[in-house]
Parts: C-alpha cells; structure tokens; sequence
C-alpha cells in the first residue's frame, strides 16, 4: 500500500479533525492532500503521539489524529503506555510503517527485523490497534475508530524505497515556518472553539 | 528544621499562575509535591514513562489551551533536551519546568548530575532560578510563569530539597 493512497482516504474520512503529522514523508503528502491551517507539522521525531496526546487530553470535544511513522514510534515507544494508560477516547493515530528511516537516509528501522508496533501498543495497553491489510480495509478501520469514540490505533505497511523518496521529495514545499504554523493551527483552533487559546501580549506600554 | 509546607506552597502558587496541566515523573523527593498536585481535583495531571515525551504532551495541551508545567529530576531533564529545542524551543511554547535539584549543594550521590544541570540550561538558552527557600516560592514560581508566558518559552525552576520538604 501506498501512503498516500491511505492519506487520500484519511483526508475523506476525518472531517475536519485536527491533524499532527510527523516529520518526513507523511507530512508533505498529508500537505499536498489537505493543506491549511487544521494541521501542525512536528520537527522532533517521535512527538507526534505525545503532542496529539496533549492536544486530544485539552480539547476532549475534538477529534485529533497523529500521523506517525515506525521510526517515530520506536524512538517513543515508552509514549505508548502513557497513551493507553490516559486513554483519550477522541485521538486516532495512523502509523506509516515502511520499515525504514525514509527522511533520514532510507536505512532500515526494527520493524524491518520483525518488531510489531501494533503488538507493541497492545502490549502497552492500547486496546484498539489494527493492522490494516488493504485500502478498502484501511477506510473500514477508520470508520470503526471514528464510531467507537475509544483511543484507536491503525498500522500500514506501506511502500517504501529510493523512488517513493523521490516522489514525495518533489511534492509542494511548505508555505510556512514552525512558528507561524503554530500560530496559524491555534488560531484555527481559537475559531472552531470560540475562545481565545494564544495568551494576550503584555501590557500596553 | 525546614517548614515542610514547600510543596503546598508551590502547588498554590502554580494555581495562581494559571497552570492546570501538569505532566511528571516521580522521584523520592518529589513525593510530597507530587501528592500536593494530586490533592487539587482541577489540575490534570499526567504520569509520564520518559520526560522527553511529556515536553510533547505540554505542548499539545498548551495549543489546546491549557497552561502545563512539568515536574521532573534534573536527569530527567536531560532526558528532554532534545525535545525542548526541537519542540518547546522551536515553537514559542511557554511551559513552566520544575526540576528536582538532585546533586545541589550539601547532597550526596547526584554530584555529576548536579554539576551538569545549570551548564546545560544555559547552554539550551533557557532562563532558570534555583529555589531554596519557602518564602521566596510565590514570587519565583509565579515569575517563572509570567516570564514563560512573555518569552514564549520554557522557563525552570529548580527545586533544592528544602522547598520539597526533603531537607533532613
């Protein structure tokens, strides 16, 4: 499967849900598929999971979903029992598992020797985690998550390799910086939430 | 004798300031502030695995609106370098970081860690103040969180045992 193609659903199935997105590949398709201002795009790897966490845990009336890849997760794999442990029933994450570290020099991650990440969030204590096996299964589990209204995490073994590298290497660069991309998500967040989430600036003097 | 309501008076104080989220990993000198956040039913308070994740936690729950503090060990701060500056650093996220002052001055055991910790917060750029003393708790800890706020960084307070109670 190719991780665009699951993006392409995703962005038909999610609505209008929050979106944190990992660094590298996913990132630039998910841009490329539904830009704007719903999504934040993370620069430490691993954190995805952690900042959608504390993003879903402050907002319990919004759906938030993480884009995470194998590299990612494996670097913050003690995030998964911290995950299941507060459980927040209104965070779905996607993990792109192509078994290699593909933004970071194509070399292999451990999921290529065998570790299973969805094994492991089950062991941590996720309870819904799912291995999808198609396309047509992959809308399926999304649609179970977004019903079930429970913590939900959705596995793909996606493609990899030097010519999917270059195909998302050649796709739109982004428009703007960490900064104004925070700043443009909170205020995107301050509208769908009508009340105010950057703090006011300092006195006016 | 030290008085041993340290850890209440910082609890209070981060309330005045506005925190409602706060992520920890434990230490044995962090019990007794660690139970005083436990007390006040309003703050959320979620127990982490590793510190480096909680950064990541405080920053989703600061753009979701909330006001985070994480309380950690010195190592444990260590843990998160990597994630205060590609993250918190990179941002403009205010958090508050209160950190256990293990190896500071009259302590036995954390002499390494101790010596590090103050190089590394200035080497990360990030404005810390030490706290030793109960009666200067209200202003520094309500201080750090304006100034976090202002900067639109992570701001630390480190904790001796004193202010935790833990003094023998």
């Amino acid at each position: 499967m190719k991780r665009f193609d699951c993006l392409k659903i995703a962005a038909e199935e999610i609505g209008d849900a929050l979106v944190i997105s990992t660094v590298g590949g996913a990132a630039a398709e998910w841009n490329s598929i539904r830009p704007g201002d719903g999504n934040l795009r993370c620069r430490t790897l691993g954190l995805v999971s952690s900042i959608a966490m504390g993003l879903a845990l402050a907002l319990p009336n919004r759906s938030v979903v993480g884009l995470d890849g194998d590299g990612a997760l494996l670097m913050n794999a003690c995030g998964l029992p911290t995950l299941a442990w507060q459980n927040p029933p209104n965070l779905t994450l996607l993990v792109f598992d192509n078994g290699i570290y593909e933004a970071s020099g194509l070399r292999r991650t451990a999921t290529s020797a065998g570790a299973d990440l969805m094994a492991m969030a089950k062991a941590a204590g996720v309870k819904n985690a799912s291995w999808a096996t198609s396309l047509d299964d992959f809308r399926r589990l999304l649609q179970e998550a977004k019903s079930r209204r429970a913590l939900s995490m959705i596995g793909v073994k996606s493609e990899a390799g030097v010519d999917y590298f270059k195909t998302w290497q050649q796709l739109p660069s982004f428009e703007y910086n960490e900064v104004e991309n925070l700043y443009r998500f909170m205020r995107h967040i301050e509208k769908l939430e009508g009340r105010r989430m950057v703090p006011l600036p300092g006195p006016k003097h | 004798m030290a008085a041993d309501n340290g850890p209440k008076l910082i609890v209070e104080a981060m309330k005045e300031a506005g925190v409602n989220f706060v992520a920890s990993l434990p230490d044995v000198n962090l019990s007794k502030l660690l139970a005083a956040v436990d007390e006040e039913r309003e703050l959320t308070h979620v127990t982490l695995c590793r510190e480096e994740e909680g950064i990541g936690i405080c920053t989703g729950a600061y753009i979701g609106g909330r006001t985070p503090a994480i309380i950690m060990q010195n190592a444990g701060f260590l843990n998160s370098c990597n994630a205060l500056t590609t993250t918190a650093l990179n941002f403009n996220i205010p958090m508050l970081l209160m950190i256990y002052y293990a190896g500071d001055i009259g302590d036995e055991g954390f002499s390494t860690l101790g010596s590090v910790t103050e190089p590394v917060l200035r080497g990360l750029g990030l404005r810390y103040y030490v706290l030793r003393k109960n009666d200067e708790i209200g202003a520094t800890v309500k201080g750090a969180a304006t100034l976090a706020v202002d900067s639109r960084r992570p701001v630390a307070v480190l904790l001796a045992k004193d202010v935790l109670g833990m003094r023998r």
